[in-house]
C-alpha cells in the first residue's frame, strides 16, 4: 500500500517547476552561448546563418526565462538590477544578430565586449542565488 | 587474409558506427554540467556493451539463430510479443532522435530549419535501405562515420588534465544538482548499453554467414570496436567540459553542442561537428530501421534480408517503409530532437531488464550454445546489468522529469 502513495509523491515532487538557481543558470548559459558564437564569428569559424539564428534564439530564450523569473524574482537579487542586466544583454545579443547580416565585424565587437561585461554580472548573479539555496 | 581484412573492418566500423545523437548529446550535457565526473557510466557502461556484444555474435555463430529468433523459439510469441511491443516502441523514439539529429546538422551546414529536412532526409534514408545492401548499410556509413574521431582530436588539443579524467572513472556524487546527476547518469547507460545493437550485431553475424570459426574475431572486434567507441563517447564528455563548463554553457540545443569543437579546432571545428552528427546520426538511423525491421520480420517469422530484393520479403520492406514515414511526423511537426533523445535514453535504461534477462537465460542454454555457453565472467557481467538496469528502470522515470 505504502507503494502507491510513495510513487504519486514521488511524481508530485519531481514535477515541480525550474528553481531561480535553474533558472539563472540558464539565463548565464544563453548570454554565454551568445558571447561564444560572436566569438567564433569574429574568428570567422561559424557560418553567417548558423551565427545569426543562434544569436536570435538566445534573445528568445531569454526573453521567455527572464519574463518567468522576474514573475517572483528570488530574494537574493535585486529584480531591477535583474530585469536591467536581462534588457541590456537582449538588446547586445539583437545588436550582433543585426550585425552579423550587415558583416560589420568593428561594430559587432563592440556589441560583444559590452555583452561580456553583462556576463560577468549575470554571472554574479547567477552565484549569489546558487548559494542562497 | 579474408578474416584479417574482415577483422580490421570489423573493428573501424564499430568505431565509426558507435557515436550517435543519444551518445553525443548525453556526453556533451554531462561534461558541460558536471565537467569529468560523469566519465564513469560511459566506462562502465561500455564494459558492459563489450560483453553484451561479444554474445550477441558467439549465439548467432553457434547456434545459427539471431536473438530475435532464439527468444522466440525459446519463450513462445506471447511472451516476446510483450517484449517486442516494449522495445520496438523505444526503439522508434531513438529512430525520431536519429533523423532529427540529421536534420539538424543539416541545418548548421545550410542554414535552413531542421523542420524542412524531416522529408527529404527520412526519403534518403529509406532510398538507401530499399536500394542498399547490408555491407552497403553496416561499413559504408560506419566508415564516414569515422569523422566523429574530430572529437578526440579536439579533446587531445584543449590539453585536458589527465589526473582529473581518471578521477571521473570512479563514481563519485556532486554536492548540488543530484536529482540531475542522476538523470544523465541514467541516460549515458542507456545510450551507451542499446538493445537495438545487439539485435543488429546478431542479424549481421547471419547475414554474413558466420560460423564457429568466426568466435576469435568476433571476441576480437567487440572488445577493440567498442573500446575505442567508448574512448569517442569520453572525448565528447571531456570536450563539452573544456570548452563549454568554464562559460557556464549547459547543451539544451544543437546549435549549443555546435560549439564543442569550435576552441580546440578553429578553423574546420564548426564543419566537422555538423559532419560528425550527420554520418553519425545517418548511420544510426539506417542501423535502427534496420533493426526494427529485423525484430518484426524475425519475430512474426517472415523472410528477412537486406539482401534480398523488396519485392522477395515484402512485409520486411513494408516495416522499415512504415516506421520511417512515422517517424518523419514528429519532425514535421518541429518535435525537439534533443528532447526526444533524451526521454528514448532514460526509457531504453528502463527496457533493459525485459532485453537482457531472457538473453541471459538464452546464453547458458545448452541446446542453443553447447560448450559456448557463457562462462562466469560473462553471466556475472550481465547479471550486474540487470541488477542496475533495474533500479535505473525504476529512478528512471521520475528522473526524467526533474531533469526537465
Amino acid at each position: 500500500m505504502k507503494r502507491f502513495l510513495v510513487v504519486p509523491l514521488v511524481l508530485a515532487v519531481a514535477c515541480k517547476p525550474p528553481t531561480a538557481a535553474e533558472q539563472m543558470d540558464s539565463i548565464l548559459s544563453w548570454v554565454s552561448t551568445a558571447g561564444m558564437a560572436g566569438d567564433a564569428w569574429l574568428r570567422h569559424t561559424t557560418p553567417d546563418k548558423y551565427t545569426r539564428q543562434t544569436l536570435e534564439l538566445s534573445d528568445q530564450t531569454l526573453l521567455q526565462i527572464g519574463a518567468d523569473l522576474l514573475k517572483s524574482p528570488p530574494p537574493s537579487i535585486d529584480s531591477a538590477v535583474l530585469d536591467s542586466v536581462l534588457t541590456r544583454s537582449r538588446f547586445h545579443i539583437a545588436q550582433m544578430a543585426r550585425l552579423v547580416v550587415e558583416k560589420n565585424a568593428p561594430d559587432f565587437q563592440k556589441q560583444l565586449d559590452s555583452l561580456r561585461l553583462d556576463q560577468k554580472l549575470v554571472k554574479e548573479l547567477a552565484g549569489s542565488v546558487g548559494s542562497s539555496q | 587474409m579474408k578474416k584479417i581484412f574482415q577483422l580490421a573492418l570489423g573493428i573501424i566500423t564499430s568505431v565509426g558506427g558507435f557515436l550517435e545523437i543519444g551518445s553525443v548529446t548525453t556526453s556533451a550535457q554531462a561534461g558541460a554540467q558536471f565537467g569529468y565526473r560523469l566519465l564513469w557510466p560511459i566506462l562502465f557502461g561500455t564494459i558492459c556493451l563489450i560483453f553484451l556484444i561479444e554474445m550477441s555474435g558467439r549465439l548467432a555463430a553457434v547456434s545459427k539463430h539471431t536473438i530475435v529468433d532464439a527468444l522466440r523459439e525459446r519463450f513462445g510469441f506471447p511472451f516476446f510479443f510483450v517484449v517486442l511491443v516494449g522495445i520496438a516502441l523505444v526503439a522508434f523514439m531513438v529512430l525520431i532522435a536519429e533523423l532529427g539529429g540529421i536534420g539538424f546538422a543539416l541545418q548548421l551546414l545550410t542554414g535552413i530549419s531542421f523542420p524542412l529536412w524531416a522529408l527529404p532526409v527520412s526519403f534518403f534514408v529509406w532510398l538507401l535501405m530499399w536500394k542498399g545492401t547490408f555491407s552497403l548499410i553496416e561499413n559504408g556509413a560506419s566508415l564516414l562515420g569515422l569523422v566523429t574521431l574530430s572529437f578526440a582530436v579536439a579533446a587531445i588539443k584543449m590539453h585536458p588534465d589527465w589526473s582529473g579524467v581518471a578521477s571521473g572513472l570512479l563514481p563519485t556524487m556532486p554536492e548540488a544538482d543530484k536529482a540531475r546527476y542522476g538523470f544523465l547518469t541514467v541516460s549515458i547507460l542507456g545510450a551507451t548499453i542499446s538493445p537495438y545493437l545487439m539485435y543488429f550485431y546478431s542479424s549481421g553475424a547471419i547475414e554474413d554467414e558466420w560460423d564457429r570459426s568466426y568466435i576469435p574475431m568476433n571476441r576480437v572486434i567487440a572488445t577493440f570496436g567498442m573500446t575505442f567507441g567508448g574512448f569517442l563517447s569520453m572525448a565528447v564528455l571531456v570536450a563539452a567540459a573544456l570548452a563549454l563548463q568554464p562559460r557556464g554553457i549547459q547543451v539544451d540545443t544543437f546549435p549549443q553542442a555546435a560549439l564543442l569543437t569550435t576552441t580546440a579546432l578553429p578553423r574546420w571545428g564548426f564543419y566537422l561537428f555538423a559532419l560528425s552528427m550527420l554520418f553519425a546520426c545517418f548511420g544510426a538511423a539506417l542501423e535502427i530501421s534496420l533493426s526494427i525491421a529485423y525484430f518484426f520480420s524475425q519475430g512474426f517469422g517472415w523472410n528477412w534480408s537486406e539482401d534480398l530484393e523488396p519485392s522477395k520479403n515484402s512485409r520486411f520492406a513494408f516495416v522499415y517503409t512504415l516506421i520511417i514515414i512515422l517517424a518523419a511526423i514528429p519532425l514535421l511537426l518541429g518535435v525537439d530532437p534533443i528532447k526526444v533523445t533524451m526521454m528514448s535514453m532514460a526509457l531504453t535504461s528502463a527496457t533493459l531488464p525485459f532485453a537482457i534477462v531472457p538473453f541471459l537465460f538464452l546464453m547458458n542454454d545448452p541446446i542453443y550454445l553447447g560448450k559456448f555457453r557463457n562462462g562466469w565472467i560473462s553471466n556475472s557481467v550481465v547479471a550486474i546489468v540487470i541488477l542496475i538496469s533495474f533500479a535505473l528502470a525504476l529512478i528512471s522515470i521520475p528522473l526524467e522529469i526533474i531533469g526537465g
